[in-house]
């Protein structure tokens, strides 16, 4: 076990340089430094900013001092837009927010998800199953950008119960929409997938057997059939927390509540460099950290990954 | 001899009726699999029409996508409502521009961006995949890892990056998803060519000294077209949805271009005021042709997976 973490950490590692040296490149070969605008500021003027931000430097240079900065002390450096805000003020004020509804749309598409495949498994080709399966398969038409205008049309336009948008501080009124326009075509996928799983675990030999033994049905499904089931589950969870962090930029900017992705998008408008990266890398060592946790989580849960490797 | 003329001219028209018996062949097969298949029929035909309208829907417009309807602007919502008397069928934009013509660009750009987007990475993926599973060893670990170092990135975040700093076009955009759009068709292309290296007609290829080069275009990757016929259908939704999803941001097609996630994003964004069809038609058109593309490609799957015969 500590050895096949040790093995998964020595490529997380590299990955998370890769992606800082890739951002820091793409930015280095953009057209026109973060200063040049349409109205030129003065050569000495432009002179001493350059300086100021070490862009005067060799490019190895400024690369080194950018990444020991990021490595050594979680620093992001100043955004080029917004003279008065570095990039850590940025993230520090948007990430909470990303975090809180972010988090409810991981546990609630984990949550129901599972529960609503399990139900439909266990009822097959009944009412419910069937409802499972239809919503799962109309869930993948509807991304995230599709759900929040149909949410604000029916529950603010129509009923008028919830605000469009906005945060406050993390309401719960305003948390409610964000949270089900991310996390439902999340929940539709872990359902299809716990379904299917969960069909094949209960078609197994050792489930026959308990089964003959006599044991009630909710122990056969908890204590044997549950853990085989949720294999193929944990390892969407990676590719659903990507997603999850992508479609944040979505929320943000329709709900506007204010979390990275708006910071994202606007930075992204106003080639604000320096803050766009710094998101990516953050949201890239956030997806590489969750992706080992789950690799880890996989192979505690399955014997046969952490002897094979 | 008396030749029995009649007889002999039926054994040779009954010898000619034996040679138009064709073997059948997997596609075949799939092919009849696939025309009982219901939902996958109707999807196709689905699909079919809406091509159809995108490239001959023109024909019926009376507005151009470019000319502004000046006698309804300034009173959208009360004046330019979807009516066949002033010809605009699915109303007008908030510019006053017709929908209908809007519609049809769009539809034309996100189908674009999805057959080629898909096409690029069945391309790439293919033969990275391919090369990688052929030669095996050092050459395929370090590819393998280099797929899975990029996947782990959340590719998103990279693209609107690459869009920022190289300006936003349709060309951009296509240079982007093309570069991750390859990673997940590499991988099921090594794990398929894995198993078809060890069959005898490579074998026999292998040791008649046939060159790598014209062993993997002759042999591994005819072998492969099955599985990523059936990948490549499910990628072109994939590929509709990352447009969409940018162009709902404002970051991916700009105009005068337009697509679904565009004027969806349109729509959305002026529902408040009343002018729903906005929202409406273009949704419509995205969620039908998702749909379909997606019964499409689960059935072919269907089709085409041997574990079914």
């Amino acid at each position: 076990m500590i050895k096949f973490t040790l093995k998964r950490l020595s490529i997380a590692i590299p990955t998370i340089l890769i992606l800082i040296i890739i951002s820091f490149l793409l930015m280095y070969s953009a057209p026109g430094g973060p200063f040049t605008s349409e109205r030129p500021l003065p050569e000495q003027v432009l002179k001493n900013i350059n300086a100021k931000y070490g862009l005067d430097q060799p490019m190895y240079k400024q690369m080194f001092n950018y990444v020991k900065s990021i490595v050594t002390e979680f620093d992001f450096g100043p955004s080029f837009r917004y003279k008065d805000r570095s990039v850590n003020d940025i993230i520090a004020q948007g990430f909470p927010v990303t975090l809180k509804y972010g988090t409810w749309s991981f546990i609630i598409a984990v949550l129901f998800g599972v529960s609503l495949g399990i139900i439909a498994a266990i009822k097959q080709n009944t009412f419910l199953d069937y409802f499972a399966v239809g919503f799962s398969i109309s869930a993948q038409v509807l991304p995230n950008f599709v759900m929040a205008p149909i949410l604000v049309l029916i529950f603010t336009l129509y009923l008028g119960w919830l605000p469009g948008g906005g945060w406050e501080g993390g309401k719960i009124q305003f948390v409610i929409m964000p949270v089900i326009a991310l996390s439902t075509s999340y929940l539709a996928s872990i359902a299809r997938l716990t379904r299917s799983s969960m069909l094949e675990v209960l078609n197994s030999n050792f489930i026959r057997t308990a089964r003959s033994k006599g044991l009630p049905k909710y122990k056969i499904i908890l204590s044997h059939a549950l853990k085989p089931t949720l294999l193929p589950v944990i390892s969407y969870l990676g590719p659903a927390f990507v997603g999850m962090i992508t479609g944040s930029v979505v929320i943000d900017m329709f709900f506007s509540t204010g979390g990275i992705g708006l910071h994202f998008v606007n930075g992204a408008l106003n080639r604000d460099y320096s803050t766009i990266m710094g998101i990516t890398i953050l949201v890239g060592c956030l997806t590489i950290t969750f992706n080992l946790l789950v690799d880890i989580l996989y192979a505690w849960i399955d014997p046969k990954i952490r002897y094979d490797s | 001899m008396i030749v029995l003329k009649d007889k002999i001219s039926k054994l040779s028209t009954n010898l000619s009726q034996i040679d138009e018996i064709k073997g059948r062949s997997l596609w075949h097969d799939a092919k009849i699999r696939f025309l009982k298949n219901k939902a996958a029929l109707i999807s196709l035909i689905t699909l079919l029409l809406v091509l159809l309208f995108s490239f001959i829907g023109s024909v019926f417009a009376v507005w151009s996508n470019e000319e502004i309807d000046w006698s309804v602007l300034g009173d959208i919502s009360t004046m330019g409502y979807p009516s066949f008397k002033t010809g605009h069928y699915f109303g007008t934009d908030e510019l006053g521009r017709d929908l209908y013509s809007r519609v049809i660009q769009g539809t034309k750009i996100s189908l674009m961006v999805g057959i080629i987007g898909a096409l690029i990475a069945v391309i790439v993926g293919t033969i990275y995949g391919a090369v990688a599973g052929y030669f095996g060893g050092k050459i395929d670990s370090i590819m393998m890892r280099i797929v899975d170092i990029l996947m782990s990135i959340p590719y998103m975040f990279v693209l609107i990056l690459l869009l920022v700093i190289f300006g936003r076009s349709i060309f951009m955009l296509f240079v982007g998803i093309g570069l991750v759009s390859w990673l997940d068709m590499a991988r099921i292309v090594r794990g398929q060519t894995l198993s078809i290296k060890k069959k005898e007609y490579v074998e026999a290829a292998i040791t008649i000294g046939v060159s790598h080069f014209t062993i993997i275009r002759r042999h591994i990757i005819p072998n492969l077209l099955g599985v990523v016929a059936v990948y490549a259908t499910l990628l072109v939704p994939g590929m509709i949805l990352t447009e969409s999803f940018i162009s709902f941001l404002g970051l991916g097609v700009q105009e005068p271009n337009t697509s679904w996630g565009a004027l969806i994003s349109e729509g959305a964004g002026t529902m408040r005021y009343g002018t729903l069809w906005q929202l409406l038609f273009p949704l419509f058109f995205f969620v039908v042709t998702l749909f379909s593309l997606f019964f499409i490609g689960d059935g072919l799957r269907d089709a085409l997976d041997p574990k079914d015969r």
